[in-house]
């Protein structure tokens, strides 16, 4: 081993060397030897793994297990089991169970589903494309529809970029897990639709509850947080911090207060996430959501997020944003990477509903003023209170008193529905999955709105209403 | 590092490092040993147990992101056969290298510092602990 320059290096130097060592050195070297022995011989184990049960004790507890059955008791009412039968589209006039009635349940807001245009699109698009797309997004099933779709939202929505979910829970259900994860906290109103639940469970983080619409809750929440951040300045530089609101609550109807948010926003240094399923196409002059009803400049929102199943009668939902947000999701999103993409027919129905919109402005301000006059003409109906903001399209109506139990109330409900229904108006009942929701809402009958009831009909609606309340409630 | 033929890939780097700091006509030969442990120990603690988190995304929403490379190493088990190929590398590099420096004093010190470093982290005991709080978020 003859290496390095200027000094020979003979074996028998170094064996030389090695026996006038200094004894701390040889001893040390010794300990590592033993230890590299141990070592070599240790078993490997798990950290926690540690029951501290013994054997008898989980006798014990086996004795004791009693299974669940497969398949729980239903009672033969459950509203599950009885279901109301569709046949032909549920557009204005909806036929149920063989009767035909007019169409107050179907989130049809803008009308489009049964428009000329869009059938026709989607049809051609059928044509070109077929019905499918047998892929998910990276595995060739883009298609130049879904990326025309996605420029075509983010211009409308004036933000710089979108992306396209095939399913419209799935939407915001992978937007909130894609950027918040375990060590995160998420303010979250209480009255959040259940996708958005199902995503902050997904996400691992931790979850704060505000009371519904009450940014005094919300604020002292944040100073809370606040207080709690100063104490550990270095944790709270790699937590990171989210609001989620919707702009019209799904389950009561009603407007969050954007401005006061965004000024929340910029004093606690928070990000907001924005789920306008309801208001997009709604509210606005232009049809553009929340943030255009209220005058807010869109980038102060940080993501917003939208289904495309109420208002552009097509399926999935798109989030829109800065580029610098929304690209994130394209890896990160999991109902983006590992579902199939949106077929290309409901693309093109999208697209085509999404030119309807530009071109008729005037729509939105007709629904508002129909959502307007139903709400005038629900007020007053003893029994009844309707809950939610009268330029609303999907309100509620609620028992002033409850009966009691929920099952009870659910019933009497289903009985005025069910008048409704023998009179020739379609109505439904907000269903909840009652063990899993986080805050569970009053059962109540959701009253929808869209463009195409007439004046007459709307009123008509309302009589009906009234009269099946006074028969079953009184 | 479970994977076929890392270990020699390893070794074969290590050597690399040292032939490279060999060639250095001001280094003599122990210097050049010193060295050659003293900067794979360092690159070895900052590497394993300084950098924390992930450098891609990963499917386990975060949970990994305070931990070190070697806490997340086969998922928290100990003594697996890469964590034991990683504590006995720096030994045998320290042996090599107290030999070559014929057992110098100052070598000595330098060398077992530099060891002590990157062997005290390993510790099944020190899983998850930061000494003063540094390196905790």
């Amino acid at each position: 081993m003859a290496a390095g320059m200027g000094q020979q290096w003979v074996l028998v130097e170094m064996v030389q060397a090695f026996y006038e060592a200094p004894a701390y050195h040889l001893i040390l070297e010794g300990i590592l030897i033993l230890w590299i022995i141990r070592l070599l011989f240790s078993k490997t184990y798990k950290l926690q793994e540690r029951s501290d049960l013994t054997p008898k004790e989980k006798e014990e507890l086996i004795e004791e297990w009693q299974p669940e059955p497969l398949v729980p008791p239903v009672p033969k009412d459950h509203p599950a089991l009885n279901y109301n039968i569709v046949s032909g589209p549920p557009t204005h006039i909806i036929t149920v169970n063989g009767k035909e009635c007019i169409n107050f349940a179907s989130f049809n807001f803008l009308g489009l589903l049964d428009n000329e245009k869009v059938k026709s699109a989607a049809q051609a698009s059928l044509k070109k494309y077929g019905v499918g797309t047998c892929g998910p997004r990276g595995f060739y099933g883009t298609f130049d529809v879904h990326l025309e779709l996605e420029e075509r939202l983010a211009k409308f929505m004036r933000t710089e970029e979108a992306i396209i979910y095939s399913y419209g829970f799935a939407t915001i259900a992978s937007a909130i897990p894609a950027y918040s994860k375990r060590g995160d906290i998420v303010f979250v109103d209480e009255a959040a639709c259940f996708a958005i639940q199902k995503g902050l469970q997904a996400s691992r983080s931790n979850i704060k509850l505000f009371k519904h619409n009450d940014m005094a809750d919300l604020e002292r929440l944040l100073k809370e947080q606040e207080t709690e951040d100063q104490k550990n300045p270095r944790k709270a530089r790699v937590t990171r911090r989210f609001i989620v609101v919707e702009g019209l609550y799904m389950n009561t109807g009603d407007i969050c207060p954007l401005p006061e948010l965004i000024k929340l926003k910029y004093k606690y240094k928070v990000r907001i996430f924005l789920e306008e399923s309801l208001s997009f196409g709604v509210l606005g002059e232009h049809g553009r959501g929340v943030t255009e009803h209220f005058g807010i400049n869109i980038d102060d929102i940080d993501l917003i997020s939208a289904n495309m199943e109420n208002s552009l009668a097509s399926i999935g939902g798109f989030c829109c944003g800065r580029s610098f947000i929304i690209d994130h999701q394209r890896l990160s999103g999991q109902g983006y990477c590992f579902s199939a993409s949106l077929p290309p027919l409901l693309a093109a129905a999208a697209i085509e509903a999404l030119n309807i919109m530009e071109d008729n402005p005037d729509i939105f301000q007709t629904l508002r003023a129909k959502c307007e006059r139903i709400h005038k003409a629900l007020q007053g109906i003893s029994g009844l209170k309707v809950v939610g903001e009268s330029f609303s399209p999907a309100l509620h109506l609620q028992l002033e008193e409850s009966c009691g139990s929920r099952e009870d109330d659910v019933k009497l409900l289903k009985r005025v529905v069910d008048y409704c229904m023998n009179s020739g108006i379609a109505l439904t009942q907000a269903r909840y999955l009652e063990k899993e929701e986080k805050c569970l809402p009053p059962p109540s009958i959701r009253v929808v709105v869209t463009v195409e009831q007439t004046e007459q009909e709307l009123d008509k609606a309302a009589s009906i209403l009234k009269e099946a309340a006074q028969s079953v409630l009184n | 590092m479970n994977s076929r033929g890392m270990w020699l890939t390893y070794a074969l780097g290590v050597g690399m490092l040292h032939i490279v700091l060999l060639s250095i006509p001001f280094f003599s030969v122990p210097v050049a040993w010193t060295l050659t442990n003293v900067i794979h120990n360092l690159g070895m603690y900052v590497f394993l147990h300084a950098v924390k988190g992930t450098p891609f995304e990963t499917p386990d929403q975060g949970k990994a992101r305070l931990l070190t490379h070697w806490e997340q190493l086969d998922y928290g088990v100990q003594f697996t056969s890469s964590r034991k190929f990683f504590t006995i590398s720096p030994i045998i590099l320290y042996f090599l290298a107290s030999f070559y420096t014929k057992y110098d004093p100052t070598h000595f010190i330098l060398n077992t510092t530099s060891l002590l470093t990157v062997l005290i982290p390993k510790l099944p005991q020190l899983h998850g602990v930061r000494i003063f709080g540094i390196n905790k978020y």
